[in-house]
């Protein structure tokens, strides 16, 4: 083990100089973080386990600013749904149902749209705020007080795939590292037996793995995906995280001892170096993981109360109820990023048609689960602490596809934040009095990312990786930070 | 309208920047002064007084106003204001000034701030001096003149001065002389006198050669990727001569694996991928076939300047067969199988994306250049400028890659029949023909339906069974065009036509010219393989340098520009560039001449003297300890077995072309349980294979010469717990307890030399023995398949040393 002092000592003084990237490189062959973090445990003290490794890695880099949000959660809505039949209201567009749109449309649309076409829901006023719901999310409602709208979100690519690709990575064009990779790379994580970014649930469809994938950053930091989109959230689960062929926790231990033991007379012949160390290390970890993970999925922990909360005893919820208690499980183990995706085997919010229909299918499956998870955030004393994200890759169009639905809407739409040092029942930006553009306080896609890095401390401008020549950013050469959202 | 027409010296060619408003069309003009008008009635004298007033008023106010936001280290508003060329380009708003309506330029609106959205500089800033105001206005009143010419240097410091001519990597290859030292016992060739003299000059020391079954593991990894043989190892061991050396080397550059090893690396560098990924994730159904002529073509040893140009320009290549004719087809597969956003609604800017991944994937493929940074704005740091760039973008607008734009945008595909097929199907063709005409017939004579039924019959059995012609996605020529320059960009933004050329840095004392009546693809093939090119025999030997070694002589395999890494053995990799040259683009020559060196031949051990003074091992004082790829595990995985076929494949995609993978449904039916090498499992963009996506496969959708070897604990997972390594267990212990060893000593032996490539030590036979024993007997069935998963699991299984 002394062997290694060299490059203990070249990591410890990386973390001491806060310096991630140098870090990486100078572990020569370009080992994850998490491996490098272990050994770094190993050597320090054969008692202590990598979670303290992680924390002292942690502890030597923190957010470029101060700030409230330690974790993140994103709600995202696969598909599309329409933020003037859900938060941004526009008396407007229920007067003029039925006329033309007084103004041009986007030179590029997605499908051929006729009329303007009113929303089939009520809108109410909630709260001290007095922000407009529609009848599609009584849950969410309730909590509008905490709840900080951006309207003017605008910017993404009219077809999913560009869209998704777009609000993930910043990119439509590009394999580029996603939000959720940028962050693990700039914050780490808080538990060293669980991965910085978990995605439950993905669409593998529109850019599949991209959308969680660390492109050039470190595989390390890259979204280790609980299951997909096409199956039950129950089913759910991280790859491998079980023996194939039932193998039991003993023979695996007893496994690990005989490798490590034949590791360690190699060491003894000068045959081992940092790699080769290093790798023994990434399986112990992978041996407490498994461990971890199903602890962290065990929802049978949780009580009957929590259950109900969620939905989880109602089909209707039950599925994304599920998806949300996992995230806030995860949370609060430490995870740094989750993101938690709704849709179905099929483009689940993409009401070209049927707009009723859909929506209230949709809003009903996804209502009281966001609602319960704000509650119980807020109970526990971690919402001030992590910030929840609610999206889609675009709105709708406030003007009619066919008779009854909505094409794609990526010129302005609605994002709300909760918790995370937002201000609560605070409505940023507009759109037209249509809800077509975005028009005051604009928020592009990179406004946004900028602004999420921001309530996590990060400076997005700061946060640089060096590829093939060039320091990449997240939001490439754009980006700025709404600085009114913040409480 | 050259600057020698004016009658002035070119490096004092004035010109006048005409930029009105953005999108303006504007007549085509000459390339050297495209987006900007010359004028004619101004003499030299006049021209040269502006110019000083543009530098000594104008730049000034520049420098100190507008420079800090509008420069090297910040575009606001996608506005450089810190060079003549940067201020013509103007900014996402547009142009900066109007020389026709001087008071409407934007620049002017800005300082004056008569606009409320438009207030430069911002606050708390104070507004420029009415001097330097009314000096703006005059400058823009006379022509808004500016130096345009080579020496036009920026208004502000730049941090980073761009590179010109004196690159190392623009310098013109010659050949080396050896080093000047003494040889010794330990070189094998002229590689190591190189080595030798810059370890010499740090003074460290290489290793002495490695244990021989060591060496023969990583060579045969190395140019096969499949594990030795028990009985390759042991002839080996009895084979004592050096000879024995050469003849392994022999056989597996020999060997059809080999182009299944090294054709892999080729696909990784050309974005290879069955499928389109991206938004609609349609497969690339014929893609397969460049798979294959890639094998093809390492295994005969194709010169590499042919293989270049194959793949450019083979549609326009002579071809003296039907088969050669094909394969020059396929080729062109390169171009076309790029990532590419198939529902972009809006089909202009499709085409120029489209356009931009050839440029950028051609630039960094061949020579190692990022061009595709000049689509917006001039290259930051290499002299590659958007004029260079759209005068390649010209060539791939020539080029015809699409059938359709509309989404779902169709990629072309070429035909590639044999006269073999095309005959099957003519004769196909008329037998339906006939059959028709006799059903006709018949019918005309009043037959019934029950009489023409046979025939009928037979007609539909043979219409449904008719060969469909294979093709192959690729390209062709379309028509010949210039390419506007695109405003940052933008392709709604488009100034002067850019006549197509190549990059003026890297122009050739020889230069070709392109003519009208082609794109000029066969051309730039010719220009980048002519021998005077200074990158593209680089470029590819530091290729085969990194694929042997772990690390290339330069490590940014891809980029050879300004910001790519400065070669560790700048003369080695020249004579290895010129060795690759003179043998005729040998690439296999070069490769012999890599893995027969004493550097490649050395062991692995470590050495702290020499880790103290090159802990990267940039001097190669040892050979680097690697770990497998993922085609090399998993083909591992399957030889451990016994199960591997080394059978050519073709396509295992279960849906046929430009169906889809898996839409919005993210059930992707894709099936990875071929027992065929790996290289023929399909390639999924956005869901790779679960092993590929875990050990650091390329990603399928960008130039990767040089992947990552990461170690992370969702790797560990996969050996501890997968059904392929439990599979691989179980097979490998059945077979070690069914053969009739004489003890159990001998199993382990077996299991080391299969695994590992060598006999264990004492102490390794003794602990796996122990592991075996500890479950008793009535387990040990058991007990051997938990040995053999562990010694799967093992680092002695997935690294080379």
């Amino acid at each position: 083990m002394m062997n290694n002092l060299p490059l203990f000592n070249e990591m410890l003084n990386s973390l001491q100089n806060s310096n991630r990237r140098n870090m990486l490189k100078q572990s020569g062959v370009g080992f994850g973080y998490l491996a490098a973090a272990a050994l770094l445990g190993e050597l320090s003290s054969k008692a202590v386990g990598a979670e303290t490794a992680f924390e002292r890695a942690l502890a030597a880099k923190p957010s470029h600013f101060p700030c409230k949000a330690k974790r993140a959660i994103f709600l995202f809505m696969k598909g599309g749904p329409s933020h003037i039949d859900t938060f941004d209201y526009k008396p407007q567009l229920q007067k003029d149902d039925g006329k033309e749109l007084p103004f041009d449309k986007p030179r590029v649309q997605f499908a051929k749209t006729g009329k303007l076409l009113g929303s089939p829901w009520k809108f109410a006023r909630y709260g001290q705020s007095g922000s407009f719901v529609s009848q599609l999310f009584p849950n969410v409602a309730k909590h509008v007080d905490d709840l900080c709208f951006i309207h003017s979100l605008h910017g993404t690519n009219a077809a999913h795939g560009g869209a998704l690709l777009k609000l993930h990575t910043g990119s439509d064009a590009f394999v580029r590292p996603s939000l959720g990779a940028w962050l693990s790379y700039g914050l780490g994580t808080e538990n060293s037996d669980l991965p910085g970014f978990v995605t439950i649930c993905p669409t593998l469809a529109h850019g599949g793995v991209n959308n969680w994938g660390s492109a050039f950053l470190p595989a390390i930091y890259q979204g280790t995906p609980l299951g997909n989109a096409s199956m039950p959230s129950d089913q759910a689960t991280v790859r491998y995280i079980k023996s194939a062929s039932g193998v039991s926790r003993e023979v695996q231990r007893e496994q690990l001892d005989l490798l490590r033991e034949l590791h360690q007379q190699k060491a003894q012949n000068g045959q081992v170096d940092e790699v080769l160390d290093s790798r023994i290390a990434s399986m112990e970890l992978a041996f407490r993981m498994q461990t971890e993970m199903p602890l962290a999925e065990d929802l049978s922990q949780e009580s009957a109360g929590t259950h109900e909360l969620y939905g989880l005893n109602d089909p209707m919820t039950a599925n994304f109820g599920r998806q949300c208690l996992l995230a806030r499980r995860l949370i609060e183990r430490g995870v740094r990023y989750v993101q938690v995706t709704h849709s179905d085997a099929f483009v689940q919010w993409d009401q070209h048609s049927d707009l009723k229909k859909g929506h209230e299918k949709n809003a009903k499956e996804v209502d009281l689960p966001i609602a319960a998870l704000l509650q119980d955030l807020k109970q526990r004393g971690l919402l001030d602490e992590t910030l929840v994200i609610w999206t889609g890759e675009f709105g709708r169009t406030p003007v009619a596809e066919g008779t009854n639905g909505r094409d794609h809407n990526p010129e302005g739409f609605t994002a709300w934040l909760a918790g995370g040092g937002v201000k609560g029942g605070f409505h940023y930006g507009a759109t037209d009095e249509y809800g077509y553009y975005a028009v005051d306080n604009k928020v592009h896609l990179h406004d946004f990312h900028a602004t999420i890095l921001a309530l996590l401390g990060l400076d997005h401008e700061k946060l640089t990786y060096r590829y093939a020549g060039r320091d990449f950013r997240l939001t490439d050469i754009h980006g700025k930070v709404a600085w009114d959202v913040f409480a | 309208m050259s600057p020698s027409h004016l009658g002035i010296p070119a490096q004092l060619f004035v010109v006048l920047i005409w930029l009105t408003s953005v999108g303006l069309a504007q007549d085509p003009i000459d390339e050297a002064s495209s987006t900007v008008q010359s004028s004619q009635q101004q003499t030299s004298e006049q021209q040269a007084a502006q110019i000083a007033f543009f530098e000594s008023k104008i730049r000034p106010i520049l420098h100190e106003h507008c420079v800090s936001c509008h420069g090297a280290e910040k575009q606001e508003g996608g506005l450089r204001l810190d060079s003549p060329q940067a201020i013509a380009m103007g900014g996402d708003s547009g142009g900066v000034f109007q020389i026709a309506d001087p008071n409407a330029s934007l620049i002017l609106v800005a300082v004056r701030q008569l606009d409320s959205s438009l207030i430069m500089p911002p606050a708390p800033a104070p507004k420029l001096s009415p001097a330097a105001i009314a000096d703006l206005a005059k400058w823009i009143e006379g022509g808004a003149v500016m130096p345009m010419g080579p020496e036009a240097g920026p208004a502000g410091t730049q941090k980073k001065p761009k590179i010109g001519r004196e690159h190392w990597s623009f310098q013109p290859i010659a050949k080396p002389a050896l080093p000047n030292i003494a040889t010794t016992a330990w070189d094998q060739n002229a590689i190591d006198l190189f080595i030798r003299q810059a370890q010499e000059a740090k003074g460290v020391r290489s290793q002495v050669a490695a244990d021989k079954s060591l060496w023969l593991r990583r060579i045969t990894f190395d140019l096969i990727g499949l594990p030795p043989t028990v009985s390759e190892i042991e002839s080996f061991l009895a084979d004592t001569s050096e000879a024995a050396y050469d003849r392994v080397i022999d056989r597996l550059l020999a060997s059809p694996q080999y182009g299944v090893r090294w054709g892999r690396f080729w696909l990784d560098v050309v974005r290879y991928s069955d499928s389109n990924g991206l938004d609609e994730n349609i497969a690339h159904g014929t893609a397969w076939r460049y798979r294959n002529y890639v094998i093809d073509s390492l295994n005969e040893d194709k010169p590499y300047d042919r293989f270049l140009t194959e793949q450019i320009a083979g549609d326009l290549l002579p071809a003296a067969h039907r088969s050669e004719r094909i394969a020059n087809l396929t080729a062109t597969a390169f171009l076309a199988m790029g990532p590419k956003v198939l529902a972009e609604v809006d089909e202009r800017k499709m085409e120029m994306d489209i356009i931009d991944e050839q440029i950028d994937t051609l630039g960094k493929a061949f020579l190692g250049m990022t061009f595709g940074c000049a689509r917006c704005h001039d290259h930051k740091f290499d002299p590659v400028s958007t004029q260079d760039y759209y005068g390649l973008a010209g060539v791939f607008k020539s080029t015809h890659t699409m059938d359709s734009f509309t989404k779902i945008a169709k990629w072309h595909e070429n035909e590639i029949a044999t006269e073999q097929e095309e005959l099957e199907r003519k004769a196909k063709e008329a037998e339906i023909a006939e059959l028709k005409a006799r059903i006709e017939k018949l019918t005309a004579e009043g037959a019934t339906d029950a009489e023409k039924k046979s025939l009928s019959e037979r007609l539909d059995a043979i219409q449904k069974a008719i060969p469909v012609l294979p093709t192959v996605m690729g390209v062709k020529e379309g028509s010949v065009q210039n390419v506007p320059l695109h405003v940052r960009g933008n392709h709604l933004a488009l100034a002067g036509e850019v006549k197509r050329r190549f990059p003026e840095v890297l122009n050739l004392n020889n230069a070709v010219s392109l003519d009208e009546q082609q794109s000029g693809r066969l051309q730039l093939a010719a220009w980048m393989t002519n021998r005077s090119h200074p990158l593209t025999a680089r470029v590819v030997v530091n290729r085969l340098w990194r694929w042997h070694f772990g690390k290339g002589l330069v490590a940014s395999t891809d980029n050879f520009g300004a910001l790519g890494e400065k070669p560790s053995h700048p003369e080695l990799l020249d004579w290895l560039a010129a060795e690759l040259m003179e043998s005729g683009w040998s690439l296999k020559h070069v490769q012999r001449l890599i893995v027969t060196s004493a550097t490649y031949r050395q062991a692995s051990e470590r050495n702290p003297a020499a880790e103290e003074l090159d802990p990267e091992n940039r001097l190669l004082w040892r050979y680097p300890v690697r770990r497998l790829e993922a085609e090399a595990i998993r083909d591992f995985l399957l030889a451990a077995a016994g199960d591997i076929d080394l059978a050519r494949g073709t396509s295992l995609l279960h849906v046929g072309n430009r169906e889809f993978l898996f839409d919005h449904t993210s059930i992707d039916k894709t099936k990875y349980d071929s027992h065929l090498r790996a290289i023929y499992l399909p390639v999924i963009r956005n869901h790779l294979y679960d092993l590929f996506d875990l050990f650091d496969y390329s990603d399928a959708a960008t130039v990767q010469g040089d992947r990552g070897s990461t170690i992370v604990a969702p790797q560990a997972l996969f050996m501890l717990n997968s059904g392929l390594v439990h599979e691989s267990a179980k097979r490998l212990a059945e077979q070690l307890q069914a053969t009739d060893f004489e003890t159990d000593e001998k199993r382990i032996q077996y299991l080391h030399l299969r695994l590992y490539g060598r006999y264990p030590t004492a102490n390794e036979a003794t602990a796996m023995l122990s592991f075996v024993d500890r479950g008793g007997v009535e387990n040990r069935g058991e007990r051997w398949t938990y040995l053999c998963q562990a010694a799967l699991a093992a680092n002695d299984f997935l690294f080379v040393r």
